[in-house]
């Protein structure tokens, strides 16, 4: 073949035509594949490249039945409904089936006109369907409806320890309780899925920069709380405070004395989890338990006595002239009970009676023996702060603890007068969970153990795992507890009323405490907070201890009235519960 | 096409210590391929290649599409699955329990013995 490129030939106007186009495509080319080539790639990739978050599924949280876990909070795929109302062509079969499948109560009210806003691209029709009614409405296939599954915590025990739980908000941070304490490992991590898609975000394994990073699913946590207990708790609570007049504020603290174990903590008021936006003031989503601190009244008497016998400057039979009251550096201290057992009585008699000036007597003996003195004062605060732990948070794995206090002598405050008070608790702010803690240690043979919520964790096959245990440390000899462990037992038996409702045949003692309230600064005459601490078990052992408060604005109960038949009634149930055989079966 | 025999003898060491075929003959191709000829076989090599790699390419998203079917089916299961947790436990909770026919009918023990 031979082409003629004669000069001003045809062929020669092609070839030279040709040539240009091929110069300008290749030029073009170089700009936009070499020059260009960043720009290009960056917009190549952001259309085809897709980067999907992979959501970490929250971990559960368990409570125990006996020795097995139990779910308390669970997570649900619930599903958002959509419209596309631009592309929806059977509006009224869509609100037909909307009515048959899901009802009024989470679909909105407005159905057919939010079906007809044209200029809208995303209108929600209804929330919060199940897995089956989302199925349902898929099969019907109607052009421009679309789901988005979404998942959310569920209860399937209800309310039950609302406060112990906390709850997850909109967000998917865990508030309150657990979910706020262990949120870090309940979420998770997200996992992250970088792939090139194709138009219907399929990932496709072609491409350089795919990166599938797989999401680590949150811990799931076992908690110590017993939900039989818990619930049993929550009922006596319940009926304590319907028959107490004035009563609108109750807690009850259960635990295992022998090793720090939570196994209840319910409150009044409270709310529902799953609802938590209906609850009537945000005060109810703390947890008094640990992050209400108070001053606890006569069951710190029980630590004053401990403090003493353990020094031992004190026994159960050490006798003191009782006048019903003391005068502290000028300051008249008398016995809540002014005029009962007057003369030369016990310090057994004192705690029986629960009459204050035993008790300042006890702090006197520390000291001088005349005068609660510096040195008696130190005593005190080294056995309360550093023994008892008291005023300083346990760590317990709830959100929301607070310290309380107790002043040191080293301060201003901490004069004699202050730790007078202090020994028959008042002058003092403490949480229940502290006080609590305090009293396992006197009952179990002198081991303070560190207050924990948290029994263990649910492997991903499904195994429980139990915590490792933390150790215990020394708050008072053996001898010093066995000692006040018989005289907590004999101040509940020495009133005959309240023995007898005991199940016979089990060992179980108590102290009454009733604080004045705080109001504006000053101690009401008439408002006063009604608590009772006691253990129950057999004279070897005891089972549980617990604690309850019972309290409201307008309260002038007492410890002896108001919280000693809640601690009863859950001492009698716990025993059967337990399966804690009689002495003399 | 025909082949022109043409006999040759080698040199090679090799070859010099074969004891036989030490007449060994080639044959020379007559035809000779042209520039066009090249052009087109390896544009023809080019196109078969690229399609090779084309047909691979596409198996390959393929099983993508398979693949993603299988983690729709797994993601489904998994959801069924967790629904069913929830509604035992659900059925299993106290509440439920307390309001069951079968608590309902139960009576408080009159008389408890415990075994030594």
């Amino acid at each position: 073949m031979n082409f003629e490129f004669a000069k001003g030939s045809r062929s020669r106007i092609l070839a030279v035509g040709l040539l240009a186009i091929t110069v300008l495509f290749v030029g073009r080319l170089f700009y936009v594949q070499i020059i260009r080539h960043d720009y290009y790639q960056n917009l190549a990739d952001q259309e085809q490249i897709k980067r999907l978050t992979i959501p970490a599924q929250r971990g559960l949280i368990y409570a125990m039945d006996g020795s097995t876990p139990v779910p308390l909070v669970m997570n649900d795929s619930v599903y958002t409904m959509f419209a596309d109302p631009t592309t929806v062509t059977d509006i009224p079969g869509v609100i037909k089936e909307i009515d048959q499948v899901v009802g009024a109560s989470n679909a909105q009210p407005n159905l057919d006109s939010l079906m007809r806003e044209k200029n809208s691209r995303y209108e929600v029709l209804a929330k919060n369907l199940t897995t089956d009614q989302a199925e349902a409405i898929k099969k019907k296939d109607f052009a421009g409806i679309g789901f988005q599954q979404q998942s959310q915590r569920t209860y399937p025990e209800g309310a039950l320890a609302a406060q112990v739980l906390g709850f997850v908000d909109s967000s998917g941070n865990g508030e309150y309780g657990v979910e706020g304490e262990l949120n870090t490992q309940l979420k998770g991590k997200d996992g992250l899925l970088q792939s090139v898609t194709d138009v219907s975000d399929v990932p496709l394994t072609i491409g350089k920069h795919n990166i599938s990073k797989p999401a680590i699913n949150g811990t799931n946590e076992v908690l110590t709380i017993d939900r039989n207990i818990q619930s049993y708790a929550e009922q006596a609570l319940a009926q304590g405070l319907k028959a107490s007049a004035n009563a609108t504020d109750g807690s009850v603290l259960v635990m295992d004395p022998e090793n720090g174990h939570v196994l209840a903590m319910a409150n009044l008021p409270s709310f529902d989890p799953s609802h938590y936006g209906d609850a009537s003031s945000l005060a109810d989503f703390n947890n008094p338990i640990i992050s209400d601190p108070y001053e606890p009244g006569s069951d710190v008497k029980t630590l004053t006595m401990a403090t003493g016998v353990d020094k031992g400057v004190v026994t159960p039979d050490t006798t003191y002239n009782n006048t019903g009251s003391i005068n502290v550096d000028g300051v008249n201290v008398s016995n809540a009970e002014g005029d009962k057992e007057f003369g030369d009585i016990t310090l057994q008699t004192a705690l029986n009676f629960s009459l204050n000036t035993g008790f300042i007597t006890v702090a006197e003996k520390l000291g001088d023996g005349q005068n609660i003195t510096k040195q008696a004062r130190d005593t005190m605060y080294d056995y309360f702060y550093n023994k008892f732990k008291l005023g300083q948070v346990t760590g317990i794995q709830l959100a929301g603890e607070t310290p309380g206090i107790v002043i040191s002598p080293e301060s201003v405050q901490g004069n004699a007068v202050r730790y007078s008070n202090m020994s028959f608790g008042q002058g003092l702010d403490v949480t229940m969970i502290q006080v609590a803690s305090a009293f396992n240690s006197l009952i179990n043979g002198g081991n303070y153990f560190k207050p924990t919520i948290l029994a263990g964790t649910i492997d991903s096959n499904g195994n429980f795992q139990p915590a490792k245990q933390g150790g215990s440390v020394t708050s008072v000899k053996a001898t010093t507890s066995a000692t006040l462990r018989t005289m907590i037992h004999a101040a509940r038996q020495s009133v005959a009323s309240i023995a007898a409702k005991d199940k016979p045949g089990y060992y179980i003692g108590g102290k009454t405490g009733t604080s004045q309230q705080v109001v504006n600064g000053t101690y009401s005459d008439k408002l006063t907070t009604a608590t009772y601490l006691g253990f129950g078990g057999t004279k070897e052992t005891s089972k549980y201890v617990i604690m309850v408060r019972v309290t409201g604005p307008n309260f002038s109960g007492s410890g002896a009235q108001d919280a000693i038949p809640i601690f009863t009634n859950i001492s009698n149930w716990l025993l059967g519960y337990l399966n804690v055989p009689p002495e003399n079966s | 096409m025909s082949y022109q025999p043409s006999t040759m003898y080698y040199t090679s060491r090799r070859q010099q210590n074969w004891s036989r075929n030490q007449n060994t003959t080639r044959f020379i191709s007559s035809v000779k391929l042209g520039p066009v000829a090249h052009t087109v076989l390896i544009a023809l090599m080019i196109t078969v290649l690229g399609l090779i790699y084309l047909t691979q390419a596409t198996r390959a998203t393929s099983y993508d599409y398979q693949s993603q079917k299988i983690d729709d089916q797994i993601a489904d299961l998994s959801t069924q699955k967790n629904d069913l947790e929830v509604e035992n436990a659900r059925v299993t909770s106290l509440q439920t329990v307390k309001n069951s026919d079968t608590a309902k009918n139960m009576v408080t023990p009159t008389d408890v013995q415990y075994a030594q």
